[in-house]
């Protein structure tokens, strides 16, 4: 199962919603870690289903699935109340009682402002690249479908910039303030140690540097679309492949899922496989530049590790 | 005349203070002034109700930023923190 990626360590499987891009990636995780790689699979769409494909309660915090895997889902809210109850804790030790009430207040306003969840999800996304990136041998992402993706790849490069711009005008505060301070002497007061503020600052651009860093790296990430031969997911992949190159993050492969397999029979099925090669035909000539591995349809819902097994090795056997 | 001199020396300090310094400080100090404000609008333009794509990441800079928004708003002649966003008082 996509042999061209082997030397990659960080692959996501994105696709238009349906396509069966929680199953492949499912199952590709589950075979990396038969072969004895200590693997990490991350499911990033809130809507989540790799806990419901592995047959095994998942959350935030990383789980062990079978040996070498082990599996998160992250969970937005659990994310943003994180967040939040941390930005609380470091409240309370510098705010006077009086006015903490009040003070909290205004932090579960911000808790619940639109894009506060996506905030979180993408922070903690960055915050797994960043850091598990070392920790295993392989990341597989299994990314909500196609839009929230996009958006969710790209912002590491907008954040950056906006960090880039404040801690740039930090600095020129404290520049200010030292120099305000030499003029002055006492009368401006202490001039404190390290600016936590800047400090803060340069820990979240570091972050969204690194998972910058890391998306873009062709030697070790790629980007694995999942299609089926029909019209509107080849549509909208060709667009999504398109805007990832944009954003100059790799693609690897495109898995075609779901291809009709030789022995389906009937006048039906013949009817269909006409349409469906012509399909075929069209993503190969869309994709062609990128290794392409067909998945055939099976007999029954893919549910559990056996399954999961059982479906990479036949990855790839999909006649083309 | 060593006290005579450093009475002398301690004049003209004054003067070159007054003179040149003076004017100077302050000018430093309202730039000073200036850019702190302008930092704590960059960071939390979401409290005024201009749209802040970082919103999220700043406010864990609340905590340290508490003491000059307060110094911000007296400043500003509001003896109390203006309703809605940043509350110090």
């Amino acid at each position: 199962m996509l042999s061209r990626l082997a030397g990659r360590r960080i692959v996501f499987f994105g696709g238009k919603g349906g396509v069966g891009k929680t199953t492949l990636a499912a199952a590709y995780a589950v075979a990396s870690a038969d072969r004895g790689e200590r693997t990490l699979l991350v499911s990033t769409d809130p809507a989540h289903s790799t806990g419901d494909i592995l047959q095994c309660a998942l959350d935030g915090d990383a789980r062990d699935v079978v040996p070498n895997l082990r599996a998160i889902e992250i969970d937005p809210a659990q994310e943003a109340d994180r967040y939040i109850a941390d930005v609380k804790r470091r409240i309370a030790e510098t705010t006077s009682p009086r006015l903490l009430a009040e003070v909290e207040r205004q932090i579960d306003i911000a808790r619940v402002t639109p894009g506060a969840e996506e905030s979180a999800l993408f922070d903690r996304f960055a915050q797994i690249l960043e850091r598990d990136g070392d920790d295993y041998d392989r990341l597989v992402f299994d990314t909500a479908p196609l839009g929230h993706t996009l958006r969710l790849l790209a912002l590491p490069e907008q954040m950056h910039v906006w960090m880039q711009a404040l801690i740039g005008r930090r600095k020129r505060v404290n520049a200010l303030g030292r120099m305000w301070r030499s003029v002055a002497g006492a009368a401006a007061g202490d001039a404190g140690e390290r600016d936590a503020v800047l400090d803060a600052l340069e820990r979240r651009r570091a972050r969204f540097a690194a998972a910058r860093t890391r998306l873009t790296d062709t030697a070790q990430t790629a980007f694995v679309f999942v299609v089926v031969p029909e019209r509107l997911p080849i549509l909208e992949t060709e667009r999504a492949v398109q805007a990832l190159e944009r954003h100059g993050i790799p693609v690897g492969a495109v898995m075609v899922n779901r291809v009709l397999p030789a022995e389906a029979a009937g006048d039906f099925m013949a009817r269909r496989r006409a349409r469906e090669r012509a399909y075929l035909e069209r993503i190969r000539t869309a994709f062609g530049r990128h290794e392409i591995v067909y998945v055939p349809l099976q007999e029954a819902d893919v549910v559990g590790i056996t399954m999961l097994r059982d479906l990479a090795a036949r990855a790839g056997t999909g006649e083309a | 005349m060593m006290e005579r001199l450093r009475a002398r020396l301690r004049a003209a300090r004054d003067i070159y203070e007054g003179v040149f310094v003076a004017p100077y400080r302050s000018q430093v100090h309202r730039e000073y002034l200036r850019q702190r404000d302008l930092f704590l609008l960059l960071g939390f333009a979401d409290l005024l109700g201009v749209p802040n794509p970082i919103a999220f990441y700043t406010l864990e800079l609340y905590p340290e930023l508490i003491d000059q928004f307060h110094q911000w708003h007296l400043r500003m002649g509001m003896p109390h923190a203006p309703a809605g966003g940043f509350r110090c008082c």
